[in-house]
């Protein structure tokens, strides 16, 4: 009993140390930096929520949130389809070469990014589409890729044949295969890719600082950046503005925990 | 076969993956070979090969993105094989636990490094306010301002980070453990330091292999995190092969973007081969122990 009340204090402790820091720059949005600067561990009293709609409308927020969902979104439903389209011909089709394109495709995850950066950033100033949002949407959907067609094939694979067999007997195409029998069966996974591509093209970086300057077309971590740089000082509103971004994120996770966790640990297990 | 329609399954994503993975990484190789300067390319053979060898600020970072990259996946994946066993003898709210410890790799690098900035703050971040309250404010330092406590700070952040992570893909390794092997243990009276040892840890084995190639990966890249925090400083104790590579091509007045991409292309294998490495050292190894 005594060491089972050790363990469960030793859990408590580190979940403390692991979330803690969150708590705290929750507590910080709603503080202005004054209050902040004479305790900086206080409870926000009062609760000055008017922060946000502050920093939405007066330094930009609202444009970069409205920018991030924009790229984000459109990047995932080109992503999704693409991939998935993608995964289950390779899945599906045991045609020779399938699987040195399932080598090459997969293996790209290991790549640094810095191999692609700076040729990426020379394309698309050649094509016009360096500085704007659907130079970036399309960067991202070529960086998520092999992740998603990994997640997605193994699935796909685990299929049985014999659905797609009577199917074939109905009729069906091989679009209509894909779009009416496979996708649906497969839609765990697909659902798990959706919301793991959101997470980490919200929360990408690299290549949005290369890509995007102008102000208009800045991402949410684009535009935290900026913000800190401009104003190194005021605590209080970049706190507010980290909440901004953590929140989407939060919620995200606050439906679909096991399914995030099922993602992102999806290549770790064998 | 099907032709047609593979190819027009395939078509959409082989495009995206020439267009904007495979032609850009020939690209750089080919710019690695030339002056790229924005009106005009000269090719310059070597050159810049050349140069990379003496420079020393590449090897400075190489050092410190290879200290990052070994030390991380070590103290990650110990502490997470620590909480992991804890959990798994059933602890009460361990659903709980789980979705808790896994929040700080969702959130952005962006996000965390401001977080930690604050936490490292040498006038009233958490760290050295705790130091003073304790009576140790003489160890109260800027963490991430002195040259030789700077990147340990930022490996903690990352392990703050990832542990979670590594813990949750351990939980899931254990529970799908038989439970009879276990069970046979608890019945040979078998201690919980020597189950750990000589029954848990083999049998995860590949699991922990594998988190700690994913880690060396991920660290072998990291950019966000010290780009929001310290960008290399201070006198390049923080400097990674990344924040190099885009200093060198998008802040330095060169304006070559040749050379940064001989460093990307010299890392590229370098990353590329220790990977193959690892992972071939860990094969060898489970096939010795068969």
């Amino acid at each position: 009993m005594v060491r089972r009340s050790l363990v469960l204090l030793a859990l408590s402790l580190y979940t403390a140390f692991a979330a803690g820091p969150f708590v705290w720059v929750a507590m910080l949005s709603l503080r202005t930096t004054t209050e902040i600067h004479r305790n900086h561990f206080a409870f926000p009293d009062p609760a000055h929520w008017e922060k946000f709609p502050e920093a939405w409308f007066n330094s930009n927020y609202g444009i970069y949130f409205a920018n991030s969902l924009q790229i984000v979104l459109g990047a995932v439903a080109v992503l999704t389809i693409v991939g998935a389209m993608a995964a289950h011909c390779l899945a599906r089709y045991p045609f020779r070469l399938n699987r040195a394109i399932y080598f090459i495709l997969f293996s790209t995850i290991i790549f640094p990014p810095q191999i692609t950066i700076i040729s990426l950033f020379q394309i698309l100033v050649g094509y016009n589409l360096y500085n704007s949002k659907l130079g970036l949407t399309l960067v991202y959907v070529a960086i998520q890729l092999p992740l998603t067609i990994y997640i997605l094939e193994s699935f796909f694979a685990r299929i049985p044949q014999d659905l797609f067999d009577a199917a074939r007997m109905d009729g069906y195409s091989d679009w209509e295969i894909f779009w009416r029998v496979a996708l649906p069966i497969a839609f765990p996974a697909v659902a798990t890719t959706i919301i793991l591509n959101f997470i980490l093209l919200w929360n990408e970086f690299l290549f949005a600082v290369v890509l995007i300057t102008e102000e208009t077309n800045r991402t949410l971590p684009l535009g935290i950046q900026r913000f800190i740089g401009d104003t190194q000082e005021d605590v209080g509103m970049i706190a507010t503005g980290l909440m901004i971004a953590i929140i989407p994120v939060i919620i995200v996770y606050g439906f679909f925990s096991e399914r995030l966790i099922q993602g992102m640990t999806a290549g770790a297990v064998k | 076969m099907p032709w047609g329609t593979i190819i027009a399954f395939l078509l959409p994503a082989l495009t995206f993956y020439v267009a904007l993975t495979a032609y850009p990484a020939f690209r750089t190789l080919w710019n690695s070979f030339h002056k790229v300067l924005p009106r005009r390319t000269e090719f310059v053979g070597l050159l810049n090969y050349e140069q990379l060898v003496r420079d020393e600020i590449f090897w400075r970072a190489v050092r410190n993105t290879i200290t990052w990259a070994c030390a991380s996946p070590l103290i990650e994946v110990s502490i997470a094989l620590l909480l992991a066993v804890a959990l798994y003898a059933r602890v009460p709210g361990a659903r709980f636990f789980r979705i808790a410890w896994f929040t700080p790799v969702l959130m952005s690098y962006v996000v965390v490094g401001i977080l930690w900035m604050w936490i490292y703050n040498y006038d009233w971040g958490p760290v050295n306010v705790a130091l003073r309250a304790i009576g140790l404010g003489f160890l109260a330092k800027p963490w991430l301002g002195d040259p030789a406590t700077a990147l340990p700070s930022l490996i903690f952040v990352t392990s703050w980070m990832w542990v979670g992570f590594n813990m949750v893909v351990l939980l899931a390794a254990l529970h799908s453990l038989p439970r009879d092997v276990i069970e046979a243990a608890e019945l040979d009276n078998c201690g919980w330091g020597a189950k750990l040892v000589f029954i848990i840890l083999p049998l995860i084995r590949a699991t922990i292999l594998n988190l700690i190639v994913l880690s060396f990966i991920g660290k072998m890249k990291i950019f966000d995190l010290v780009w929001i925090t310290t960008k290399g400083n201070p006198l390049w104790a923080t400097e990674t092969v990344s924040t190099y590579v885009y200093k060198r091509a998008f802040e330095w007045t060169t304006f070559d973007l040749g050379y940064p991409s001989t460093i990307a292309a010299v890392w590229f294998v370098i990353v590329l081969t220790t990977v193959l490495l690892l992972t071939w050292a860990f094969r060898q190894r489970d096939r010795l122990e068969y």
